[in-house]
This record gives C-alpha cells, structure tokens and sequence, in this order.
C-alpha cells in the first residue's frame, strides 16, 4: 500500500467524536479521523447520531427565572447603578 | 501613560460581548435583565454541585449576582463575561459550601475509571480480518422523518436519560447541551480541567445516545 499505515478503527472512532466535535484534536488526529470517516457509512452515521442527540438535549426546557429572583436581581442592578 | 481604550483591552471579548458590557456599565436595565435570563439556570446549576440545597443555591447565585455587579468596572475581558461570571458563581459558592464538602463529587479523572461508550461486542475482535470495526452498523438517523427526531415523545426520551446519569455527567451535560457553555465555561464552573469535563461530556452524551437508539431502533 502507498498510504500511511496509520489509521483508527471503528471502536476509536466512537471514543474520539467529542474530542472531535470540540475541536480538541491535533490537526494530524482531526485528518485521520476524518480520513476514516471518508470510507465508513457506520462511523459517519455514528457521528451524526451523536449531532442529533446533542440537538435533542438543546431542545430540553430550562427551568424559568422565579419572578422574586428576577425581582431581586432588579433592585440590586438599581442600587448598584445609584451607588 | 495614556492607553488607547480599544478592542486589544478585552482580548477575549466577542463584538457583541464588548457591546453588552458597555451597556451594564451605562446602567442599561434592559442589558442587565438579558444577561440574568441568559445565565440563571446554568448558575443554579453550578451552584447545585457546591451546597446542599437547591434553596441554597439560589441565595448563592444571588449573591453572585452582587459579586458580578461589583467586579463588572474591574472586568478585564481576559475571558469572556460568562467564563468570568461562572468563576464568580464556583468561589462564591465555595465560600458557602466549603470546598471540600462539594455535594456532587468531581473525583480526579483516573479514578472515574474505564467506561466504554458502546458495548465492546458491537465492534470485531482481535482475531477479525478487520478488529474494532462495526460487526454491524449503527442505525442511519437522518432517514428518519422530523417529526421522530424533534417529537414530544423523543424529548421525554432524553430529557429521562439527562435525569438518570451520574450527577457529574449530568451537570457537564447540562451546562454544555441544555445551557450551551463552552468547554471554558463549564472548567471554569466545576474548577476541573479540560480532559476531565471532555471525559464526563461523552460519557453523558454516548449515553444519551444509546437511550435514542433504544427510542428510535428498538
């Protein structure tokens, strides 16, 4: 083969993809990892998976501010504005 | 000396961050009120892991607040205002609670130990023509319809999941997915380096996902 041997499996991948998400990789790490998902559906489906999953979790309600807090928070914002 | 007020003095400031804080100084009410609707819930979220109580947590973040009113005039801009203000939420909070007595437990990350993010039978052993690939793919998600992905039903789905996950993982991921911090923040939040957040961050995600696989593969 004229390639590099280096190259990371399928089980790598799946450890990787926040690293890689985060863009936590070195740029040689980022290349092979893309590298593999050039030829693998499954890792790429993985990877998608993982994008869908971190969209599903932003959907996921925040708790409301509690009106006396938000109160609170006003009047301390006016005080120090006067002070 | 005279120094030129610029861009170089809040380095780590986006436009509309420099912009915001240009605002909260002016004494814009309107600014002030965006950035406590933008911030409180990842507060109280922090602030959870260092007191005991949720009631607690709440006094906390408000005196937060006040330490982020005091400090705004001093603010630098060496982070951004958020990765500051979560500092101040972790050191107010550690003055409450006392550092060593955290009520969620961020242990060091070699004693997390191993935890692999998928069932190591899913992948073809070392006697394989191909180890560590797929014996079968995963499931291809963006052939499935919207309404399966974005359903009432699929966010009770994860919103149980989020819920059952150790309470480290659970916190990392709901600064970073439900909240939207940053890497930075979330270190500057829990006071725990970057490695270790990453660790939690996929731990919680792989395992959400695999609550997704079970919702949507059956």
């Amino acid at each position: 083969m004229a390639e590099s041997h280096e190259h990371i499996t399928c089980r790598e991948v799946v450890e990787l993809v926040t690293e890689y998400l985060d863009d936590a990789m070195s740029a040689d790490e980022a290349s092979l990892f893309e590298q593999h998902l050039n030829f693998c559906d499954g890792c790429v489906w993985y990877v998608d998976q993982l994008r869908t999953t971190i969209a599903a979790a932003a959907r996921v309600r925040e708790e409301d501010l509690p009106p006396e807090a938000r109160e609170r928070l006003m009047s301390a914002f006016r005080d120090w504005r006067r002070a | 000396m005279h120094v030129e007020a610029g861009t170089e003095s809040t380095p780590a400031l986006s436009g509309g961050e420099a912009d915001l804080l240009a605002r909260l100084r002016s004494g814009d009410e309107q600014a002030f009120e965006d950035l406590v609707e933008r911030h409180y819930g990842a507060m109280v979220a922090v602030a959870r892991t260092y007191v005991s109580s949720r009631a607690v947590a709440e006094e906390v973040v408000q005196d937060a607040w006040i330490g982020v009113l005091r400090g705004l005039d001093g603010f630098e801009g060496r982070s951004s205002l958020r990765t500051w203000i979560m500092r101040i939420v972790a050191n107010t909070a550690m003055r409450r609670g006392g550092a060593e007595a955290r009520s969620v437990p961020f242990s060091s990350l070699a004693a997390e130990g191993e935890e692999a993010a998928l069932d190591p039978e899913r992948f073809r052993g070392a006697d394989d023509a191909f180890p560590g690939h797929w014996r079968a793919y995963p499931g291809d998600w963006t052939a499935l319809p919207e309404e399966a992905l974005l359903g009432r039903e699929t966010l009770a789905v994860v919103t149980r999941a989020i819920e059952e996950l150790p309470d480290a993982q659970r916190t990392v991921i709901t600064l970073r997915d439900i909240h939207g911090c940053d890497a930075e923040e979330v270190c500057a939040a829990l006071d725990i380096a970057g490695p270790h957040q990453r660790v939690l961050l996929h731990r919680a995600r792989s395992r959400v996902r695999a609550a997704l696989e079970r919702h949507f593969d059956g």
